[in-house]
């Protein structure tokens, strides 16, 4: 039999889900025997709690300026999905501490950057507008990554092989479909408001900039506090050399030519991952699945 | 700015060098870029209302009528799929959902079909009234039921549920899929669209005949690995959901509607702490129902006290019917708790 063939899904509405995951059966190294690479992913964790709840505060803000119905719908969507996102990363954090990894003092550094750097900086008037239209640009360079991303774990077939814990494969890649179910949007935000070429390639350059500033300093952070570890190897990004072609994290020949097609004119988000993928992998995640119930 | 620099990781210094640097460059960039008054594109309205004119009224069953829908202007329509529902603005103002339940390959007219609900808000009245060459205005399609690829489907339609359930079954029929229908409802009098379904396949179950059908039963259809699309009544989906077996490979679709409707719920007052305004919440409303109404872009998502993105702060009054989930006193998610009496002032 064949498999039927369907269109893509389009104009879905965006519902957030009702996800729990249980950690506590959860090995410190999910990977199984691969601390460098558990590690490596594990940042994400690191940066996603506060960077999602300031998502969500930005784009709450720039609500009354949506004159598009469906696009602000779009939003409220987006900003339910997030806020679980985060919630859903903050519950890792804590079984990390449980296992004697602590991460509060990157944890501490990640929000002050979200919280004080990119937070409202008490400016009013179209100088406010202009901060707003700022952060909606660089929110839209992010989530140009968390689509990647997300496509990138759904089909990661190596951290499967590899025997990686199910319950964070299914917390990661339930997020990473949400992603790249909801990728379109705070690029169809920036474009409604804003919509300057120049911006986006500025917010495209400080996003990749400090991406890659937080990971070099978040894994060399957490292979230095890994009680396991015990600082024996140093972390840092030259580690993706071997856990990018290994399958076991995203790579640069992943990340590099996404960034090339972002930067184009006629770029859209659509083209980055496969919403019938996603909404595939959402039908049958556990926790998905689990929400339905 | 003003948060002070955090330490370093490893605690030796009381503000981590990174950080000094980020914030010098970062303001630095900010200072000299704020020399500039900003000069902002203006927002343009995008309008997405189209303006259509009911083609044709149909009886399709003893209280439902269908209704196929044309661009005023005969223009081509935008593409559907099974699953996507049109927003339908009725003369009156009120706003309700039908499932598109037509061809998508037919892109000059939309079909939705309703059921007269005397006893309901008036909506289905309404829609019932209707005739050929009234004017209308639709918003859509959006699609909150995705059909999904597949190779075995189960699909169970209860009543007016067919609706969504329609396409879904020609798609499956057209792409060779193995798929069934279970198709519940009173009596076959009060069926629509059974003229447009294959004989073979199809489970016709009517209560009249075989007696209010067995959720679990009806999901040992399934064999493993089939993913079952059910719309019906909201108690049907949720004997579904409740009796669907896990751990079978089989997975789950129905579309999410939101918020359940508000039971035991109390009149009370809201306060904008900003305006002073005074808002009356009436027992069958949440508070955030009210406040969307006042306030123009007020935040929410998920309307069941779930994602918190409603919460907003509480200055003032007890909020004495709180949702389980919302167990922090110095706010209040508007979607799901509220008070039994009084005025609750909020930090809006």
């Amino acid at each position: 039999m064949t498999t039927p063939r369907l269109h893509e899904p389009d104009n879905l509405v965006l519902q957030a889900r009702d996800v729990h995951f249980d950690w506590s059966a959860v090995p410190l190294h999910w990977i199984p025997g691969d601390p460098v690479a558990t590690h490596l992913v594990n940042v994400l964790h690191l940066l996603l709690p506060a960077g999602e709840e300031w998502f969500v505060r930005v784009f709450t803000e720039a609500l009354p300026l949506v004159r598009d119905e469906r696009l602000r719908e779009d939003v409220l969507g987006f900003i339910g999905q997030e806020a679980v996102h985060a919630s859903s990363h903050d519950g890792v954090l804590d079984h990390f501490a449980a296992q004697g990894l602590d991460v509060r003092p990157f944890v501490r550094q990640v929000e002050f950057m979200f919280e004080s750097l990119l937070g409202d900086r008490g400016v009013t008037g179209e100088r406010g507008r202009a901060w707003l239209y700022e952060r909606i640009s660089l929110i839209a360079a992010i989530e140009h990554f968390t689509g990647v991303l997300g496509d990138w774990i759904l089909n990661a077939e190596a951290l499967d092989r590899a025997g990686a814990d199910p319950t964070m494969l299914d917390l990661l890649r339930w997020h990473g479909a949400e992603e790249v179910e909801h990728r379109h949007v705070a690029h169809d935000l920036y474009m409604h408001l804003d919509g300057r070429y120049v911006p986006r390639v500025r917010a495209m350059g400080e996003t990749v900039t400090m991406l890659l500033a937080l990971w070099q300093r978040g894994h060399r952070y957490l292979m230095w506090a890994d009680p396991q570890v015990g600082g024996r190897v140093k972390g840092g990004l030259h580690h993706f050399r071997r856990t990018g072609p290994a399958g076991l994290t995203p790579s640069g020949r992943l990340l590099l030519p996404s960034i090339r097609r972002y930067l184009r004119r006629d770029y859209s988000p659509l083209g980055e991952g496969s919403t019938e993928q996603a909404l595939a992998y959402l039908a049958s995640s556990p926790a998905a699945q689990a929400a339905l119930r | 700015m003003t948060a002070p620099i955090p330490p370093s990781l490893n605690g030796r210094r009381d503000r981590d060098p990174f950080w000094v640097a980020v914030s010098a460059v970062f303001g630095g960039i900010h200072r000299v870029r704020r020399l500039r008054q900003p000069v902002l594109p203006p927002v343009r309205p995008v309008e997405r209302d189209l303006a259509m004119v009911v083609r044709e009224v149909r009886r399709e069953a003893a209280d439902v009528v269908s209704l196929r829908l044309a661009a005023a202007d005969g223009r081509v329509l935008p593409a559907w799929q099974p699953g996507c529902h049109l927003d339908v603005l009725l003369p009156s103002g009120r706003r309700r959902q039908y499932s598109l339940c037509g061809d998508p390959a037919d892109r000059r007219t939309y079909r939705i079909a309703v059921r007269a609900l005397p006893a309901g808000a008036g909506g289905s009245v309404e829609a019932h009234g209707l005739a050929e060459g009234d004017a209308l205005r639709v918003r859509g399609p959006r699609n909150a039921f995705p059909f999904l690829a597949g190779e075995r489907y189960l699909f169970l339609a209860g009543g007016i549920g067919i609706t969504a359930i329609l396409p879904m079954v020609h798609a499956a029929a057209r792409a060779g899929a193995d798929w069934r229908l279970v198709y519940t409802g009173r009596s076959r009098t009060t069926l629509p669209f059974l003229d447009e379904l294959p004989a073979e396949r199809v489970t016709v179950r009517t209560d009249d005949v075989d007696g209010v059908p067995d959720c679990a039963e009806l999901l040992s259809l399934a064999a493993p690995g089939t993913a079952v699309y059910c719309c019906g009544p909201a108690a049907m989906i949720d004997g579904v959901r409740a009796a669907f077996p896990a751990g079978t490979g089989s997975t789950l679709h129905f579309e999410r509607f939101a918020p359940a409707p508000i039971v035991d719920g109390k009149p009370f007052e809201i306060e904008l702490r900003g305006s002073g305004v005074v808002l009356p919440v009436p027992a069958d409303r949440s508070a955030l129902d009210v406040l969307r109404e006042a306030v123009p872009g007020v935040a929410y998502s998920c309307r069941q006290g779930f994602c918190g993105t409603c919460r907003v702060g509480l200055v003032a009054g007890h909020a004495d019917e709180r949702a389980v989930s919302d167990a922090d006193e110095s706010g209040l998610l508007v979607c799901v708790s509220r008070a039994s009496g009084g005025r609750l002032t909020l930090d809006l």
